[in-house]
């Protein structure tokens, strides 16, 4: 959920009792002031009929046309004294002339003529309709209602926007942002505190991740140049004793022994490198490169090395398929996967090579699907313990580094790697 | 033939200086700048083996340094760095070749005997070894002045003995010279076998004094043919 969505919502689950609350007190307001002006014009009636009734002057017609309505009954001291003097009720009453009942405002009083015979007078006038007010209410409180969220809505979102501005600046600078990548600075354009501290905030964690970051990088890096020397030192050494010291069949054995660790050591380390290379961006010559051909010179190649594991190698590729990227990337990026899909593959298996648009995927036959998650991983290696684990790191990395996307599926028992290269590569 | 090595590291030093003597050079060894420094402005040498990374100063500068002095010593690099950069650096400021730690010592060699050979210009594309004339421009080959015809990769795996010859070549060193860096993980090497298997045989029926011998496990030797 968006913050501003957050912001409306409370707003309008907020507002909503408020307004409940404010129409209940309007409704109540409503009722009291229309019965007291009510009350009035029934007290001026009443105080008419009964000047009229003492002063023997002949009562209005009750017929009179004004709906209004009224009754003059001859009372005993007795009621008087158990009934309050005068009290305003609603009643409904029937109208002859409509032929209905209406809800009605009914004052009910007594009094004297000379003689001292109590008279109980009761004036009635038609009233409003409770139900139908409530309903009127209602209507213009929900009216109300929507019109001032409307323009809440319209304010909050000014004034929201607006104010919320460095913090949509910083959010959109996180989304562009790559470790390692020489990101512009955090922006810094608020004289909002809050937002002043959040970028400052924001700089400092990105700056200490930047750090540590070059850091392993460079620790890297050093600590696989460091290692070439003592690793060229034991290859000669090994290398001496064999080119010229008499040695027995166990002696050369125990020799090769070692020498096989170092070769995979020395495999290992020049990948590490590779891999440091990458990532520190030092392959900044790009030319147009036709990975329809390296891959077709290759696939021949692995097809000589896996001569007797009868693989049939079907590359279904356009006469060129070119990509703006450092040659020896490309070709260590599709050798790589080319290498694995023979390395990787089933006696009398295949291979396909296919391309579609700028999407070009390497299919190899295989017994069960590969972990998706992990096979891009560092030193991740299934099995088998000769591989140095790093080629689909090698692989993963190359793509980072030209925003390809790389994506692994296991289909009709065929591992499938698609690398999608983006329109224009840019670096 | 005079080899200085500019080298910090005193094992790595003495092994080279102890194989480059072995095969009949006369070595020098210098550990930093300024050792290095003085011996090339008094002597001369026919190849100088440069480390880049020395404790006092950066070997790129003393390249400069050597190229400087009008001297004609060629000069390889041998650096930990294998990166593009250096290697253009150090190739533009005129080093001859360029080679990345760690280096099998066949290898060194065979750099050396290319960069002196080069320089020597006599005979520049014709190797000898025995009674085999290899022509590397018009890829042919000669034993006892009659041509033998050998498969491209055959040539490859022939130049690549006849450069290295008494030399123990390892059999995934060929694999990646003959066919490219990226074999290097390749799980076996059953395919250099039978290329190697096919071109003894047919050194052998030609008549050559030299033949490709199994070294147990390793890999292979250029050695002459038992009679």
């Amino acid at each position: 959920m968006k913050l501003f969505h957050r912001v409306i919502l409370t707003l309008s689950l907020g507002l909503l009792p408020v307004m409940a609350l404010w129409a209940a007190l309007f409704y109540f307001a409503m009722v009291n002031e229309i019965n007291d002006e009510t009350d009035d014009v029934l007290g001026d009636y009443a105080e008419l009929v009964m000047r009229r009734a003492l002063a023997g002057k002949p009562l209005p017609a009750p017929n009179n046309g004004s709906n209004n309505s009224y009754s003059v009954t001859p009372v005993d001291e007795k009621y008087l004294a158990e009934n309050p003097a005068i009290t305003f009720y609603d009643e409904t009453v029937y109208i002859p002339e409509k032929e209905e009942t209406e809800p009605a405002r009914v004052l009910k009083t007594v009094f004297c003529d000379a003689e001292g015979q109590y008279y109980e007078i009761k004036v009635a006038t038609p009233t409003f309709e409770r139900t139908d007010l409530l309903e009127t209410i209602a209507y213009y409180i929900i009216g109300l209602y929507i019109v001032l969220m409307l323009t809440i809505f319209a304010v909050v979102s000014l004034v929201y926007y607006y104010n919320m501005r460095p913090l949509y600046r910083l959010l959109e600078w996180f989304d562009k942002y790559r470790p390692g990548a020489n990101s512009e600075p955090v922006p810094d354009s608020s004289s909002v505190v809050e937002f002043r501290k959040l970028n400052m905030a924001a700089q400092q964690a990105v700056e200490r991740a930047e750090y540590y970051f070059e850091q392993q990088k460079q620790f890297i890096g050093n600590a696989s140049h460091e290692l070439q020397t003592p690793l060229a030192i034991i290859g000669t050494r090994i290398e001496w004793l064999v080119n010229n010291t008499p040695l027995d069949e166990q002696q050369l054995e125990e020799l090769l022994k070692i020498q096989r660790s170092l070769s995979r050591l020395v495999r290992l380390n020049r990948t590490l490198l590779l891999l440091s290379k990458i990532e520190n961006g030092q392959f900044p010559e790009a030319s147009e490169t036709d990975l329809a051909a390296i891959i077709r010179e290759n696939a021949e190649t692995y097809g000589d090395i896996y001569e007797e594991r009868n693989i049939l190698c079907d590359t279904q590729l356009p006469e060129s398929f070119t990509v703006h990227m450092n040659e020896s990337l490309a070709t260590t990026l599709t050798n790589n996967l080319l290498k694995n899909s023979f390395l990787h593959n089933i006696q009398d298996g295949k291979v396909r090579v296919t391309a579609d648009g700028r999407e070009l995927t390497i299919a190899n036959s295989g017994e069960r699907a590969l972990d998706a998650s992990q096979i891009f991983e560092r030193f991740y290696h299934e099995g088998n313990p000769e591989s140095t684990g790093l080629g689909l790191a090698l692989v993963s990395s190359i793509c980072r580094y030209y925003n390809i996307e790389v994506g692994y599926s296991f289909e009709e028992g065929m591992h499938r790697f698609t690398l999608k290269f983006p329109e224009e590569i840019k670096r | 033939m005079k080899i200085l090595i500019i080298e910090d590291d005193s094992s790595l030093r003495e092994i080279i200086s102890r194989g480059l003597h072995s095969e009949g050079y006369v070595v020098e060894s210098a550990s930093n700048y300024s050792e290095a420094d003085e011996k090339i402005a008094g002597y001369s040498y026919d190849c100088i083996l440069l480390d880049i990374m020395l404790p006092d100063g950066n070997g790129l500068r003393l390249l400069e340094h050597i190229k400087s002095l009008k001297k004609s010593d060629h000069v390889i690099i041998i650096s930990a760095r294998d990166s593009l950069d250096d290697k253009v650096t150090g190739l533009d400021l005129g080093a001859d070749d360029y080679l990345a730690k760690p280096f099998y010592m066949a290898e060194l060699s065979a750099r050396i005997k290319s960069v002196l050979r080069r320089s020597a210009n006599s005979n520049g594309n014709k190797l000898t070894a025995g009674n085999i004339t290899l022509d590397l421009h018009s890829r042919r080959v000669e034993v006892d002045g009659k041509e033998l015809t050998l498969l491209k990769k055959e040539f490859d795996i022939l130049l690549y003995f006849m450069q290295r010859p008494n030399h123990i070549v390892d059999k995934a060193m060929l694999a990646e010279a003959v066919w490219g860096d990226h074999i290097d993980a390749a799980d076996n090497f059953d395919f250099v076998y039978a290329q190697v298997k096919n071109l003894r045989k047919r050194l052998d029926a030609s008549g050559a004094s030299l033949t490709i011998k199994a070294v147990y496990g390793f890999g292979y030797k250029l050695t002459e043919a038992a009679q």
